[in-house]
């Protein structure tokens, strides 16, 4: 069993480092960017993913804790000129507490109330969103200006779309280590318990309120840095991109892509930002990724409770079986 | 020692223990009754999910009511649950790991105190074995393990025995017994099976409705009319 999740960790990382550094080098133009926001998505993804899969709480505010991270990002970046690397930490650090915060009520509730109390914070973020917009180089606490649109600095390291899109890969990556790494520790053991029964939890010694708001943080700090690095791309950010309807969207994905796997955050993220662009390249409505994700949602949910990653993780562990 | 004086819990109107006392001196004590006797709720009082309304629950000269229930653990209190409590997505060794990270002392201390209760419990040889790959009886194994991990003072089983078959049972029992040469932990079992209690309980404590019918040594316990009526009675009568 160990092996084969190290076995698993090695092809994810080589195929992680892989696509990071290949990617920029076949992709052109529009798609350098989809991908780069792939990424980002992907990020949220997995802070959804493993709060779903290692602690069965439902979070449906991860597109709008990213909307806060890019929000963060934009601010300090008009306001300052302080290095890319701080904004993004920064505004991690910020969703992340912002997260850590949507745990209280965490702490009382579960399932389906949970998940309620996410969305409507998601709820509230739209307004806000919409009401103030993301800064643009505008003057106030806001930032907001007309006809402003001032440079939205990157790292030095990654200045072209195609070595960004390099670089977001890497962070992404290093996004996936933390939880990896978290599992392997005590508050992965702890979240396991926490999961099993809090009762259990408890009677092991378990302080279940400060392992509980811990992963709100995590997830926070995922989707915090997706946010910030999505804000870094697209220089600009809108509203638009981070309603409600889009944070239930992407973890609605994320039980497609498979919870419990790596893998299923990347699936995740690819059908979010992918499909409607592979759709809008051959001429149909984007709009139309919806219905799929929906019949490959019911899919999920009748015959596969693992996922798309968790199908082709059981079509390699048969064929290893019969080799 | 572990003294329950005047323990009382209500739900509601319903008096779930009714001024319940005993001063459990044995190395293995037993709580038996009927179902609904109240012997889960005496086990959440002492373990701290229920506050009781009045008395007090003293171990080792510690009044533990008010203490936290995840701080007992650290103090030396381990229980287990009448469904055992096992993570599946753990493997043996990180289903106690998971004790042991809330203990003090070093990472090696608190890993040798791992290996020590796999050890002593016989599954060692299962430690890298996940939590959903464990069968009824080696669950009920794991659990008991993670209850010795570390410096217990107490350790409450809630029906170890349930769902086992006669051979494990008995195999349990033994393991029970031995803890005593492990380390210097009291420990208080619960469960149906009168043949483990009658075994492995130097005394026990006979709940009905949440009182006291009985309690003293096991065997002049059993013997009472009052258990028998209350409680073995048609058992009693077939053997």
């Amino acid at each position: 069993m160990a092996r084969q999740a190290n076995t698993s960790l090695v092809a994810g990382l080589s195929a992680a480092i892989l696509a990071a550094f290949g990617l920029p080098l076949v992709l052109g133009g529009q798609w350098t960017g989809i991908f780069t926001s792939t990424a980002c998505f992907a990020m949220a993804a997995m802070g959804a993913g493993f709060m779903y899969s290692r602690l069965g709480m439902v979070s449906l505010a991860q597109v709008a804790l990213m909307g806060v991270g890019g929000w963060v990002t934009l601010r300090l970046n008009h306001a300052f000129s302080l290095p890319f690397e701080t904004n993004l930490i920064l505004a991690a650090v910020v969703t992340s507490v912002l997260g850590m915060l949507l745990a209280i009520p965490a702490l009382r509730m579960r399932g389906l109330y949970l998940a309620l109390v996410t969305l409507m914070v998601a709820g509230g973020l739209e307004v806000v969103f919409t009401a103030y917009q993301f800064p643009n180089g505008g003057a106030g606490f806001w930032g907001v200006g007309t006809s402003f649109a001032a440079e939205m600095r990157r790292p030095v390291l990654a200045q072209s779309d195609g070595a960004y899109l390099t670089y977001t890969l890497l962070v992404a990556m290093l996004g996936l280590l933390l939880i990896m790494a978290h599992r392997q520790t005590a508050p992965g053991r702890a979240w396991a318990l926490i999961r099993r029964s809090e009762a259990a939890a408890i009677a092991s010694g378990t302080n279940v309120t400060f392992y509980k708001t811990w992963a709100f943080g995590l997830s926070g700090l995922l989707a915090g840095l997706g946010g910030g690095l999505l804000a870094g791309s697209l220089g600009l950010l809108d509203a638009s991109s981070f309603r409600a309807s889009e944070s239930i969207l992407l973890f609605a994905l994320v039980i497609v892509g498979g919870a419990r796997f790596w893998l299923g955050a990347v699936i995740a993220a690819v059908l979010y930002r992918v499909a409607p662009g592979l759709l809008n390249n051959w001429g149909v409505d984007a709009d139309l990724a919806l219905i799929f994700f929906g019949a490959a949602l019911l899919h999920a949910v009748t015959t596969a409770p693992d996922g798309i990653a968790g199908q082709i993780t059981g079509l390699f562990r048969r064929r290893e079986a019969k080799a | 020692m572990i003294a329950l004086d005047g323990v009382t819990v209500r739900f509601g109107g319903l008096v779930a223990l009714d001024a319940i006392s005993a001063q459990f001196e044995a190395a293995v004590s037993g709580i038996i009754g009927p179902n609904g006797a109240g012997k889960t709720t005496t086990m959440n009082v002492i373990s701290g999910f229920l506050t009781p309304k009045s008395g007090a629950v003293v171990v080792d000269g510690t009044d533990l009511v008010g203490m936290s229930p995840h701080k007992r653990p650290h103090w030396g209190l381990r229980r287990s649950f009448q469904r055992e409590q096992i993570a599946d997505d753990l493997s043996v060794l990180g289903n106690l790991l998971s004790l042991a990270d809330n203990l003090h002392g070093s990472r090696a201390e608190r890993r040798a105190n791992v290996d020590a209760a796999l050890e002593f419990v016989g599954i060692t040889a299962m430690a890298g074995r996940m939590g959903a790959s464990l069968n009824t009886y080696e669950r009920r194994l794991t659990d008991l393990a993670r209850c010795l991990v570390g410096q217990p003072r107490l350790i409450m089983l809630d029906e170890p025995a349930g769902g086992l078959t006669v051979e494990e049972s008995a195999h349990l029992g033994d393991i029970i017994l031995r803890i005593g040469g492990f380390c210097p932990a009291q420990v208080l079992v619960i469960d149906h099976d009168v043949d483990l209690i009658a075994r492995i309980c130097a005394q026990t404590l006979v709940l009905d409705f949440g009182r006291r019918i009985a309690f003293g040594p096991t065997a002049a316990v059993l013997a009472d009319p009052a258990v028998k009526a209350a409680y073995l009675g048609i058992e009693v009568d077939h053997a």
